[in-house]
Parts: structure tokens; sequence; C-alpha cells
């Protein structure tokens, strides 16, 4: 009787791990495509993933980045970028990405734009997790990176996590 | 919740060929956001939110926006497009759970 238990109970268990094993073997693969632009990382970080060791130039001339000054709700806050450009096939906004440096996953999002946008124009409802600058960062058909940011002030922290 | 996955689409009502028309669109979606467990461990799961925004018009892609999670709830997005021929702008929102919600405008001038 015991050694019945005994081995029931080590079926089980062993069972209940190969269960485990296999479901993190399925959910990894799937969280990390998920994740390739937005990781858990420093910003320090993730501008390395995503531009290297290009240099950045100040775009405060041509980039326009709009944000509030206080955002008093965290989890919703209005950005909009518009960029001076002529947006023709040969000299285009390629990227726009926003950044947040305080952020647990700093990559906001990315957008890619085609000459056709007519305009070097995105705006989006973002989410911020406390007090601390937002950037922008363009990166224009000939590779040249531009960045500008602004601080934003959080109230009520929007990222949960 | 059965709103989800309901797209809306804003263009100006007066547009005229050549026009730079600044489209807002906007999903109803929830976006999950990142779970912590009692230590502060990340819950690893299929988090459901948007990863991807295609907006095509006349069947070309104008702008394409790759999110994370640090995008809001229901999120909205707004973006420009010159309108050179009549037809159809098609927005497209793909989730991480395989959803594909979309939304189209017939572009007309006046």
């Amino acid at each position: 009787m015991t050694e019945d238990l005994l081995v029931t109970r080590r079926t089980v268990l062993r069972t209940l791990g190969a269960l485990a094993a296999a479901s993190l073997v399925a959910g990894v693969p799937g969280t990390a495509r998920a994740q390739a632009l937005g990781q858990n990382e420093s910003v320090q970080e993730a501008m390395k993933r995503l531009f290297g060791d290009k240099p950045i130039k100040d775009g405060a001339a041509l980039i326009k980045l709009e944000l509030p000054l206080i955002a008093e709700n965290g989890a919703v806050v209005p950005v909009s970028v518009s960029v001076d450009s002529p947006m023709t096939p040969a000299s285009h906004v390629k990227y726009i990405y926003i950044v947040a440096d305080k952020n647990r996953i700093p990559v906001v999002t990315r957008v890619t734009l085609a000459p056709e946008a007519g305009r070097a124009f995105m705006g989006a409802n973002i989410r911020l997790g406390e007090s601390g600058d937002v950037r922008a960062i363009v990166e224009q058909s000939d590779g040249t990176l531009l960045q500008v940011k602004r601080e934003v002030k959080v109230t009520v922290g929007g990222c949960g996590g | 919740m059965s709103d989800i996955g309901k797209v809306r689409l804003r263009v100006p009502t007066s547009i005229k060929p050549g026009d730079v028309v600044q489209v807002r669109s906007l999903v109803i979606h929830p976006m999950e956001r990142i779970e912590r467990d009692a230590q502060g461990k990340i819950i690893q799961k299929n988090y459901n939110y948007i990863n991807k925004v295609i907006v095509t018009y006349l069947g070309k892609a104008v702008a394409t926006f790759d999110t994370t999670q640090n995008v809001a709830e229901n999120p909205f997005f707004s973006f420009t497009f010159r309108a050179t021929d009549p037809g159809q702008l098609k927005v497209q929102f793909l989730d991480t759970t395989g959803g594909r919600y979309e939304g189209t405008v017939e572009i007309t001038f006046s």
C-alpha cells in the first residue's frame, strides 16, 4: 500500500516535472519572439542593442516631440513626434523610435515610415512607469541618427510590472 | 470584453488630391502588462498585446508600428499619408495571440 502510494506520487511528480519542462520549452520561444523589440533591460542596453555604437546627434532643430510636462496618469500618455523632412525616396525618415528611460522595458515603439507617408509624423498613447526622460530617436534614410529628449513627470505610474 | 478588436478610423471629411492627410486610429484591446509574482519575478507567459500595426494605402505599406507593452490600453495611433488616388486605406493590428483586427476606409476626393 505504502509502496503503491510512493510510486504513484513519484510518477505524478515526474509527470508534473515533464509537463513543466515541456511548457517552458514551448513558452520560451514565443515570448522571446514577442519580446524581441521590447526587453527588460536598462536604457543603455536598449540603446546599444538598437543602435550599436553609431553616433547619435542632437536633433532639436528638426524633431518636434510633443508630450505633456506632467502626466497625471502614467497609463495613458499622449506622445507625438514630427520631423522636418522632405520625405522623398532619396531622403526620408525611415524609423522613429520612442524610448522611455525609466520604463522596465525601455523601447516603446518603432515606427517604420515609407516616403508615401508624406510627412514624418507619428502619434500614440504610451505608458510611463515613473517620471523620467522620454526620447524620440529618428533614423533617416542615409543612416543618420538624431535624438531629442524631454522629461515627463508622472503622478501615478502606469506600467504595473 | 466583446469589444476587443473593434477598430475606429478617423480621416478628415474633405480631402484634396495630393494632400498629406492625418489619420487617427484606435483599437479596443487590453494590452496586457507584465505581471510579477510575490518575489518580483516576471511571470513567463504569452502576454496578449498588440505588437504590430500595419498601415497600407492602395496596397502599399505607408507606416508600420512595432509596439511593445509600453503602449497604453486601447491603443491610439496617428499617422499621415499622401492622398494621391482614391482608394482604400487599411490599418491592421496584430497581437501576440495571433489576433488580427483591421479597419478600412475608402479615400475619396470631394
